[in-house]
């Protein structure tokens, strides 16, 4: 797993991509930790490179959407297709979160 | 190869470096005193040879002055034999050293009748007896003494000889020219002789000392040996024959340079009854002879050798003390790393309980046992932790498989589960991961006509999924047999898990109700993979998903539940992604078109063989690669009523 950050206006970009798993999944709370550290409070999660999420991931995508919005920050997600978009849509997330195309729709809004 | 040790080497170093040191003092102080005592030597000989020289000189002086005089006094006119007599007796007993004199005179010169004319007087048996010279036998005027002075109209010491009368004493003769005035003419008119003995000559020279077995010799003016301390040479061989005799060439060059009147020092190799030696000479001009000395060199530089050795010797008693002192330092030293040595493979190879050697010297060593010891007891600390860590991770790894074993044995493991029931088959499994994991898995009646079963992945892994699926299972038993929808059920159990679940963990569920008489089919899904339902005679398809979420995120969400009819024959078949994200070891899944053509080839097959079948498949797709998620599956088969069993 990969992990790039980027600032777009008002929004963080973490632009996710490769394997979201049991492996990676601390890699990926840490790195969101340490985005709400540096006092972000609107993230674009991108997970548009994300070729597989397993349950660990998503467990570590709900742990972070729970310690942002319990500080009254804002996740949104985009790029989702394939795999990805399917565990989404199966597991009830997509009904959960906002969901954009692209990271630029995101960013947009 | 053997080690050499520190001790060794640096020994070895120092040793080498001393020895190399040693040799040079050594080699310097006997090169220097040897110079010294060669030039001191030289001086030596130099002086000696002019104080021989001018003893002998002074004597021979003497002599020549007495004949000088004689013949002087010849010169007068009025000369007659009794006067001769009397010049002769008085020149004998006033000249001790003179053995003898003669005043030979030409042939006629004396008396015109008179060939032979020489009157001589020499010593005898303490008394001086008087002789003519002179007769056939003993042409006095053919001799060399007589012709060389003639000749060279000078006066001359002859070659030494042999004196034939007298006791074959070493004679020389003086002979000076005399002449008289005739008609106011210088005319040679004869030879005055002094006769000397040699043996005092000889006797001065032999006792002089030059060490032990150096000596004094005198060559003549043709390198005949006038004295030596061997006798034989005397008067019988000359430098230059006794040089071919004994092959001694340099010997020849030395007598070259006597005899043509130099000065010299000369080394020499191999000096016949010597050895080597040093030979220095100088003339007695008047005389032409020359006169040398002998130094041994082994006893001239006995002293200087002497000295090495003792400088030698001391050296090298000063060479093994400091070797001993040096092997004992270093061996000091080392001593105790050879210790600590010892002491460390006993240690590598298990025996923390050595006891380090106490090293108390206050130096690098000391510090090194003392890390040591430091290191051998954080060892000790280290492994008994470690092995303290290792008994407890071994104990919770053991509980963990404890904890694993009721985990699988909560779930229902016995087939056929209801042997007395027709209406239906059912048929699960379970293939746990390595790691804990929370897939489940149930199926109960919840009256006589509904059975409930379910098929559960709770989020991730370890003791907190394992706990929260034991909870989940325990909920979801005692929700459902309250009669609920399969909907509420959901619903219901999410409530409780959603509830101060701090740590987001969650749980997708696949929930259905059959009802056995008609086959009608309640299910829920909380976010659960889609199951497939087997129609008898048809392609398999997705039971199509509802998208609601899985269960223990929110409080308050409501499931749905979704009526189907299931038809005598037809098999629903629920499973975990564990299924269809079974990996080979190029990290590619199984996918769910996969299974989907797998379930497509089978027909009428029991419930049991269907799911053998998918796990045999899974099996030949993963290919021996290690499983990451638990596989778990069941298939639920309707028979219908008919196949009721009415007792």
């Amino acid at each position: 797993m990969d992990i790039a950050n980027e600032q777009r206006g008002d929004w963080l970009l973490m632009r996710v991509g490769g394997r979201l798993d049991a492996v990676t999944a601390p890699d990926f709370d840490k790195d969101f930790q340490a985005v709400l550290d540096a006092e972000n409070s609107h993230v674009v999660v991108d997970l548009a490179g994300l070729e597989y999420i397993s349950s660990a991931g998503l467990r570590s995508i709900l742990a972070a959407a729970k310690k942002i919005r319990t500080g009254g920050g804002k996740i949104v997600f985009s790029g989702l297709d394939g795999m990805v978009e399917e565990v989404f849509r199966v597991s009830g997330f997509a009904a959960m979160f906002t969901l954009y195309a692209t990271a630029d729709e995101a960013v947009a809004s | 190869m053997k080690r050499t040790g520190i001790a060794v080497r640096l020994a070895a170093l120092i040793l080498a470096c001393s020895l190399v040191i040693l040799s040079l003092i050594v080699g310097y102080n006997y090169v220097v005193s040897r110079n010294i005592i060669i030039s001191q030597d030289e001086h030596t000989g130099a002086g000696l040879a002019q104080a021989t020289s001018a003893r002998i000189s002074k004597v021979l002086f003497a002599v020549q002055k007495v004949a000088d005089s004689i013949a002087y006094t010849l010169e007068d006119a009025e000369i007659n034999e009794k006067l001769i007599d009397e010049l002769g007796r008085r020149v004998l007993a006033g000249n001790p050293e003179i053995f003898g004199t003669a005043v030979a005179f030409e042939p006629y010169a004396f008396d015109p009748a008179k060939l032979y004319f020489s009157p001589y007087h020499y010593r005898s048996q303490n008394r001086i007896a008087s002789t003519n010279l002179g007769s056939k036998d003993y042409r006095y005027f053919h001799m060399d003494w007589y012709q060389l002075a003639k000749e060279l109209d000078k006066a001359v010491w002859t070659e030494p000889y042999f004196d034939e009368g007298g006791g074959r004493a070493l004679m020389c003769t003086y002979s000076v020219p005399f002449y008289r005035n005739v008609d106011g003419k210088r005319i040679f008119s004869g030879v005055v002789t002094a006769d000397i003995d040699l043996s005092w000559l000889q006797k001065m020279i032999t006792d002089i000392e030059v060490y032990e077995t150096g000596y004094v010799f005198l060559l003549s003016r043709y390198g005949t040996f006038i004295s030596s301390p061997n006798p034989d040479l005397v008067m019988n061989e000359t430098i230059f024959t006794l040089a071919e005799e004994k092959n001694v060439p340099e010997l020849r060059d030395v007598g070259r340079s006597m005899l043509a009147g130099e000065s010299g020092y000369r080394e020499m190799e191999d000096l016949p009854g010597i050895g080597e030696a040093f030979i220095y000479y100088m003339p007695l001009p008047a005389e032409k002879w020359s006169l040398a000395i002998v130094f041994p060199k082994d006893e001239m530089l006995a002293g200087v050798t002497q000295l090495s050795h003792t400088v030698a010797i001391i050296g090298v008693v000063g060479f093994l003390a400091l070797a001993a002192l040096i092997i004992s330092i270093s061996g000091s030293i080392t001593q105790p790393l050879r210790k600590l040595t010892v002491v460390a493979n006993r240690i590598a190879s298990g025996d923390l309980d050595q006891k380090v050697p106490e090293i108390r010297t206050r130096d690098e060593v000391g510090d090194l046992a003392s890390s040591f010891k430091t290191m051998k007891i954080s060892l000790k600390d280290y492994i008994a932790n470690l092995t303290a860590a290792t008994a407890a991770r071994e104990r919770i790894e053991s509980e963990l498989r404890i904890a694993r074993e009721i985990q699988m044995g909560i779930l229902p493991k016995l087939f056929p589960a209801f042997p007395d029931r027709t209406e239906f088959d059912v048929y699960a499994s379970i293939e746990p991961a390595k790691e804990v994991g929370g897939d489940l898995y149930d199926f109960f009646f919840v009256d006589d006509r509904h059975f409930c079963f379910l098929v559960g992945d709770v989020s991730g892994k370890g003791v907190p999924a394992a706990f929260f699926m034991a909870v989940t299972k325990t909920l979801l038993k005692v929700v459902a047999e309250r009669g609920l929808d399969p909907g509420q059920v959901l619903s219901k159990v999410n409530a409780d898990l959603a509830a101060e679940n701090e740590s987001c963990m969650f749980v997708t569920l696949f929930l259905a109700i059959v009802d056995i008489e008609t086959g009608e089919t309640r299910y829920a899904n909380a976010g659960h993979n889609p199951p497939v339902l087997l129609r008898r005679g048809q392609q398999p398809e997705w039971v199509p998903p509802l998208n609601e979420p899985v269960a223990g995120v929110m409080e308050g969400m409501e499931y749905s539940t979704k009526t189907m009819s299931m038809s005598p024959g037809d098999t629903l078949f629920i499973y975990t992604d564990g299924v269809t994200e079974a990996m080979d070891a190029d990290k590619n899944m199984y996918s769910d078109p996969r299974l989907l053509d797998v379930l497509a080839t089978l027909d009428c097959v029991t419930a049991e063989d269907l799911v053998a079948t998918v796990d045999a498949s899974i099996k030949a797709f993963t290919g021996g690669a290690e499983q990451s998620d638990d596989i778990t599956m069941l298939a639920m088969q309707f028979h219908g009523p008919d196949g009721e069993n009415k007792e």
